[in-house]
C-alpha cells in the first residue's frame, strides 16, 4: 500500500536503501525535513537512505503532503472525510495517516480539514508472538480475563491485541470475537492476522458499536482500541454487564499515571478489568513492563 | 475506366462529408457522456460515496465508449501510470477545441480532491459549464452534421457531371 501512497522517488528509497520492515513512522512536515522512526530512533531521509545530517536530508513540499493524503485516500477526499474531520486516515492496509492542517468550523461543528500541512504515516507491523508471554496471565482455565493494555503512543498496544486474537484462534479457541476498530487499525487486511472467529465494526463510535455488535453478532469477547471518553467506559462497563469479556487498550505512561487518568475512576473502583497489561518504549515497542491484577498488584515482572 | 475514376471520386467525396458530420456527433456524443458522468459523480458522491476509480469502472459500456478514452486515460492516473497532463488525458482525442479542453481538464483535475459538500457543488458548476456547450455542440450537430453529408453527395455528383 506504501508505494500506493508515496511518489516513486520517496519510495524508491524506502524499499531500496532501507529496510522498509523496520519502519514505523515517516514524518512529512511542509518545508521540513522528511523523519522516519526506525524502532524507536529518529532519523532523516536521504537520497542515500538514512542520515543524521540535516544538510543532506529531503525535505517536504506541501504539494508533496497534499498528494500523499489525496492518494492515501484512493484518490477520492469526499469517501474519507469523517476520519479527516477526526484528523486520520486509514488505507485499506491499515497504514494511519495523522493530519495536520486548517480544521474548517460551521456553527461549532467541524466541517472538514484543508491546508494540510504534515502527515504522520504510521506503519503497522504484525509482530507474531509479541503477546505470548502475557498470554498465560491473560487466558487461564479457557477463561479470558477483562483486559486492559496499558502504553505510550507507538508502544505497541494495537499490535499486542492482533497478536493476542491470532493465538487465540491459532489455539482454535473458537470464541466469537468482535474487534470494534474505530480507526480501523487492528485488522490491517492481512489474511489471519486477527485469526478466524472475529467479527469486524470499523469506524463506528464505541458507544454505537458496543451496543450493535452485542445485539446483531453475539461476542465472547469484544477487542476494541484506545479507551478514553467517558461514553466509551460506559460502554465497557454495558459489554461486562452482558457477560462480554472485553480487551481494549488505553494511553498511559505507567499505572501511576493510569489512577488519576479522568473518566476511568468507575472502571478502576469497579475493578471491570482483571488485567493490566504494561507496555513501553524501553528496550523498543511493545517492552512487557508488568501486568497487573484487578489490584494492581504484579502478577509477572 | 473514366466511369470507375468518377464513381470513386463520388464516393470518397461523400465520404469527406460524412467524416465531417461524424466529427460533430462525436463531440455531440462526447458532451452527452460527460453530462452523464457529472450526474454520475453527484449522486454517488453524496450517497454511496464510492471511490473515483469504481465509480468510472462502473460506467456503461455506451457512456465508456462515447468518452472516447478519457476514461480510461483517467484511471491509468488514479492507478499511478501516469501524470496528470492535458496530453496524456487527452491522448488521441482531436474534435475538442483548446478552451473545451481546458475545461475539461480542469474539471478532472478537481476530482476528488475536497470534501462532499465543495465536490458536489464543483461538479454542479462544470455540469451547469458543459450543458452550455452540449446545447450548442447538439445544434451544431443538427444543423451541419447533415449539411456536411449533403455537400459531400452534391460535391461527388458536381464533379461526376463536370467530367462526364
Amino acid at each position: 500500500m506504501l508505494e500506493k501512497i508515496l511518489s516513486d522517488e520517496i519510495y524508491h528509497i524506502l524499499q531500496n536503501k532501507i529496510n522498509l520492515k523496520c519502519i514505523t513512522e515517516i514524518r512529512f512536515r511542509a518545508n521540513k525535513p522528511i523523519i522516519l522512526i526506525i524502532g524507536s530512533q529518529r532519523t532523516y531521509l536521504s537520497n542515500n537512505g538514512t542520515t543524521a545530517n540535516i544538510k543532506e536530508a529531503i525535505y517536504a513540499s506541501k504539494i508533496m503532503i497534499e498528494d500523499i493524503i489525496f492518494r492515501a485516500s484512493e484518490c477520492s477526499i469526499y469517501s474519507v472525510n469523517e476520519q479527516i474531520k477526526k484528523g486520520f486516515i486509514v488505507t485499506p492496509g491499515g497504514i494511519r495517516l495523522g493530519l495536520g492542517g486548517d480544521l474548517v468550523e460551521e456553527n461549532g461543528i467541524v466541517k472538514t480539514m484543508t491546508n494540510f500541512n504534515s502527515v504522520n504515516i504510521r506503519i503497522p507491523h504484525e509482530i507474531k508472538n509479541c503477546s505470548l508471554a502475557a498470554f498465560d496471565y491473560i487466558f487461564e482455565n479457557n477463561k479470558v480475563y477483562n483486559t486492559l493494555v496499558l502504553s505510550p503512543p507507538g508502544a505497541g498496544k494495537t499490535t499486542f491485541l492482533r497478536d493476542f486474537i491470532c493465538q487465540l484462534s491459532e489455539r482454535n479457541y473458537a470464541y466469537n470475537i468482535l474487534i470494534l476498530d474505530e480507526r480501523g487499525e487492528i485488522d490491517i487486511g492481512k489474511e489471519g492476522c486477527v485469526g478466524n472467529y472475529s467479527d469486524k465494526i470499523s469506524f463506528a463510535k464505541k458507544s454505537i458499536g458496543f451496543e450493535n455488535g452485542i445485539r446483531a453478532l453475539s461476542p465472547n469477547i469484544i477487542v476494541t482500541d484506545e479507551l478514553g471518553q467517558a461514553e466509551d467506559i460506559d460502554a465497557v462497563n454495558y459489554a461486562i454487564n452482558c457477560g462480554v469479556t472485553v480487551l481494549a487498550s488505553v494511553h498511559c505512561d505507567n499505572i501511576e499515571s493510569f489512577l488519576k487518568k479522568p473518566n476511568f475512576e468507575l472502571l478502576i473502583k469497579n475493578k471491570l478489568f482483571q488485567r493490566y497489561v504494561l507496555l513501553s518504549l524501553r528496550n523498543g515497542p511493545g517492552t512487557l513492563e508488568g501486568i497487573y491484577n484487578e489490584n494492581f498488584t504484579r502478577v509477572k515482572n | 475506366m473514366k466511369y470507375f475514376l468518377l464513381i470513386i471520386i463520388a464516393v470518397i467525396c461523400t465520404f469527406i462529408g460524412y467524416l465531417f458530420s461524424k466529427k460533430y456527433k462525436t463531440r455531440d456524443n462526447f458532451y452527452q457522456a460527460l453530462l452523464y458522468l457529472c450526474q454520475k459523480f453527484d449522486i454517488e458522491i453524496n450517497y454511496s460515496r464510492d471511490r473515483l476509480k469504481n465509480i468510472f469502472l462502473n460506467l456503461d459500456e455506451k457512456n465508456k465508449k462515447d468518452l472516447k478514452g478519457i476514461d480510461k486515460n483517467f484511471i491509468s492516473f488514479l492507478d499511478k501510470e501516469n501524470a496528470l497532463d492535458k496530453t496524456s488525458l487527452f491522448n488521441s482525442i482531436n474534435f475538442l477545441k483548446d478552451d473545451e479542453k481546458d475545461l475539461i481538464f480542469t474539471f478532472f483535475k478537481s476530482l476528488g480532491r475536497s470534501d462532499v459538500d465543495s465536490q458536489s457543488k464543483e461538479i454542479k458548476n462544470f455540469q451547469t459549464r458543459f450543458e452550455s456547450i452540449s446545447a450548442q455542440v447538439k445544434s451544431e450537430n443538427k444543423k451541419y452534421g447533415s449539411l456536411s453529408i449533403k455537400l459531400g453527395i452534391v460535391a461527388g455528383l458536381l464533379i461526376v457531371v463536370l467530367f462526364i
